[in-house]
């Protein structure tokens, strides 16, 4: 799609150049007819006063006034030419030297403009009139030079040529400057959408222009629609969670309230099918929870969101003084919808902080790829645990003592999101590192 | 232990209701938030059981409404809901502790127990003050080698008593802690109970400060 600035350069100049280009000819052939028009007359008047200074020869020919014939006749090629026959006599200026002039044919009374090439190839403008004198046919020539005219039409069309160029070019250069000037609120625009995509706005800037108004006012809306949906799914999966586990947990209550409690086996079968159930349901609820790539969503965001996940962890594990380090080298949000980050890396923190000792390391790295490292100083996983768990599925997450159920939530939550989960024993800090790269997300 | 139980769920309301009754806990269910909050307000609970999908009043707007009057009451948010943005906002609203459904009622048992001792400034496993050790899980009180069974009110007082040792302790405020809401309250059965647990335990266990109340071991 070619750019409207481009478009609208290139209609301009299109229509620019037909106009002009219409203008110099109109105004070359008009100004070249006026020209002969104007020598023509002229040369009218030359053949008249000839005409009235003329006598005829009795032997044939005629006799010319003398004083009546201008001196630019009498020149040798000076341009301006005379040439007089009668009953086949030729009377020529003198200015024509030996040359005769090819006359075409007219009748008395007829009056003829001819373009005609003359001595030394110059170009003719040849006047040619037929009168009657003392009963004989006459045809009276007046020729002129139209070297010289032709060369000032020509000058002056260059000059028209040259001036319309500058024209066109001023035009153009305005019409640019207007575009860009009544273009700036799409760029506003454009800016606005950049920053919709990096979470720094949730919505475009309202004032603008009424031609994009419609597309920003529409733009916004949807935002808007896309967000509540967000909200109503949330809130609706959240009642579901609400109407699924309530029962549940009475049926699972009465069922080990049932079971003799010598049964131990039939115990733990319960305890291994509700806890499925719920993690089934909770595996879906939180793949469907997250808002993924929404636009218009806020951004989870490290210097206000991190504290108080931080704080809340800290309050759901009062028995574990535990301090974050966090290292995200200046990167003030993460790429995530705010929502999807808190669980993210509430579910990664949470695991950490079950298993540290005393310190949590979380690196952040912006990329691109997006790349969150979590390392604790807890006892780690050892090498056939971390085979395990480089397999993929959540069957094999559960037979990792402990780590189990907290890990494959957190290895769902990054293959919803796109991304790839690495485990490792943390060389700094001994106890589970686990890498998370998320690419096209920076 | 006097406790608010704010669950909409009939089934599991009665059910929690009958286990933390026996747990030793004095249990005033409500069923709806606007209930939750007025009774959290005009009752001084120990420990308050509340689930987020209330009707009438959402669970969060109960919470912080009384955090705002300044109700310090520890708070165990009981939920279906398990998403970290959840759990974030329930103890930023100031509850204390999250316990997902479904659960084990030992499970929450034991979290409400921890809940009290670290409101009460308590450490440890077990409550064991001046050498007496009270078993909650048996409702039993021991002293070196002798071991005393506790009936249900007995139980709930002495154990009243010895998460406030020291101080003294009005009778009013006994019946409040150790009775559910719609009980028959007669603050004499008090001293019924303690002087039943006096002549169990030995004269000097309680302490009684005429005009005011008793007190557990020694006064602070």
């Amino acid at each position: 799609m070619i750019s409207l600035r481009t478009r609208l350069g290139l209609g301009l100049l299109a229509s620019l150049v037909i106009m002009i280009g219409l203008l110099w000819l109109t105004v070359g052939v008009t100004v070249r007819a006026l020209m002969e028009e104007h020598m023509a007359s002229r040369m009218s008047h030359d053949g008249e006063s000839l005409l009235g200074g003329m006598q005829l020869a009795p032997g044939g020919g005629v006799i010319l006034d003398t004083r009546r014939i201008q001196g630019i006749y009498q020149q040798p090629f000076s341009g301006h030419y005379f040439q007089v026959e009668a009953d086949g006599h030729v009377t020529r200026s003198r200015s024509l030297w030996d040359e005769e002039l090819q006359l075409p044919e007219v009748a008395v009374g007829e009056t003829r403009v001819d373009f005609v090439s003359g001595p030394q190839q110059q170009p003719l403008l040849l006047w040619t009139r037929g009168y009657r004198k003392q009963g004989s046919m006459v045809r009276l020539a007046v020729a002129e030079d139209l070297e010289a005219v032709q060369a000032g039409i020509r000058r002056f069309q260059w000059y028209l040529a040259a001036g319309s160029l500058a024209v066109v070019f001023m035009v153009l250069l305005i019409q640019q400057y207007i575009v860009v000037r009544s273009l700036r609120p799409v760029s506003v625009i454009v800016e606005d959408i950049e920053r919709l995509e990096t979470g720094e706005i949730s919505s475009l800037r309202e004032p603008v222009p009424h031609e994009v108004f419609p597309l920003v006012r529409a733009i916004n809306l949807l935002l808007q629609r896309q967000q509540q949906r967000l909200q109503r799914s949330r809130e609706a999966l959240g009642n579901l969670a609400h109407t699924i586990k309530t029962p549940l947990t009475v049926l699972l209550q009465l069922a080990s309230e049932k079971v003799p409690a010598e049964d131990v086996a039939s115990h733990a079968e319960l305890q291994r099918y509700g806890r499925l159930i719920n993690e089934h349901v909770n595996a879906s609820l939180r793949r469907a929870r997250l808002a993924g790539d929404s636009l218009g969503t806020s951004r989870f965001d490290l210097q206000q969101d991190l504290p108080v996940l931080v704080d809340t962890l800290t309050r759901l594990h009062p028995d574990r003084p535990i301090t974050l380090n966090t290292n995200a080298g200046g990167l003030r949000q993460l790429p995530f919808e705010q929502q999807d980050g808190m669980e993210l890396l509430g579910s990664l923190l949470d695991n950490a902080w079950k298993w540290a000792r005393n310190s949590v390391q979380l690196n952040i790295d912006g990329g691109p790829p997006l790349s969150i490292v979590i390392e604790d100083d807890g006892p780690g996983i050892d090498a056939a645990g971390l085979r395990l768990l480089a397999q993929r599925g959540m069957r094999q997450d559960e037979n990792i003592p402990g780590h189990g159920i907290g890990l494959s939530v957190v290895r769902s939550l990054v293959e919803a999101l796109g991304g790839t989960i690495e485990f490792a024993t943390s060389e700094v800090l001994g106890g589970l590192q686990v890498c998370i790269r998320l690419a096209g997300r920076s | 232990m006097r406790l608010l139980l704010a669950e909409d769920d009939p089934d599991l309301s009665a059910r929690l209701k009958r286990y933390l009754g026996k747990a030793g806990f004095a249990v005033d269910a409500v069923d709806n938030g606007v209930d939750a909050e007025f009774n959290g307000c005009g009752t001084s609970y120990d420990v308050i059981v509340l689930d987020l999908g209330l009707p009438q009043r959402p669970g969060l707007e109960v919470l912080a409404n009384w955090r705002r009057a300044n109700i310090k009451i520890p708070v165990l948010i009981l939920t279906a809901r398990d998403s970290w943005q959840e759990k974030v906002l329930g103890l930023q609203q100031g509850a204390d502790d999250y316990l997902t459904k479904p659960f084990r009622e030992e499970e929450l048992l034991a979290r409400l127990q921890a809940l009290i001792r670290r409101n009460t400034r308590t450490v440890g496993d077990s409550l064991a003050i001046n050498g007496w050790v009270l078993d909650e899980e048996t409702q039993s009180v021991s002293r070196e080698e002798q071991r005393w069974e506790l009936t249900g009110i007995e139980f709930r007082l002495l154990r009243y008593f010895m998460l406030h040792p020291g101080r003294i302790l009005s009778k009013s405020r006994l019946t409040e802690h150790v009775y559910e809401q719609d009980a028959d309250r007669d603050s004499n059965v008090i001293e019924v109970y303690i002087r039943r647990l006096r002549e169990k335990l030995g004269k000097d266990i309680i302490t009684t400060k005429r005009g005011q109340g008793y007190v557990f071991g020694k006064t602070a």
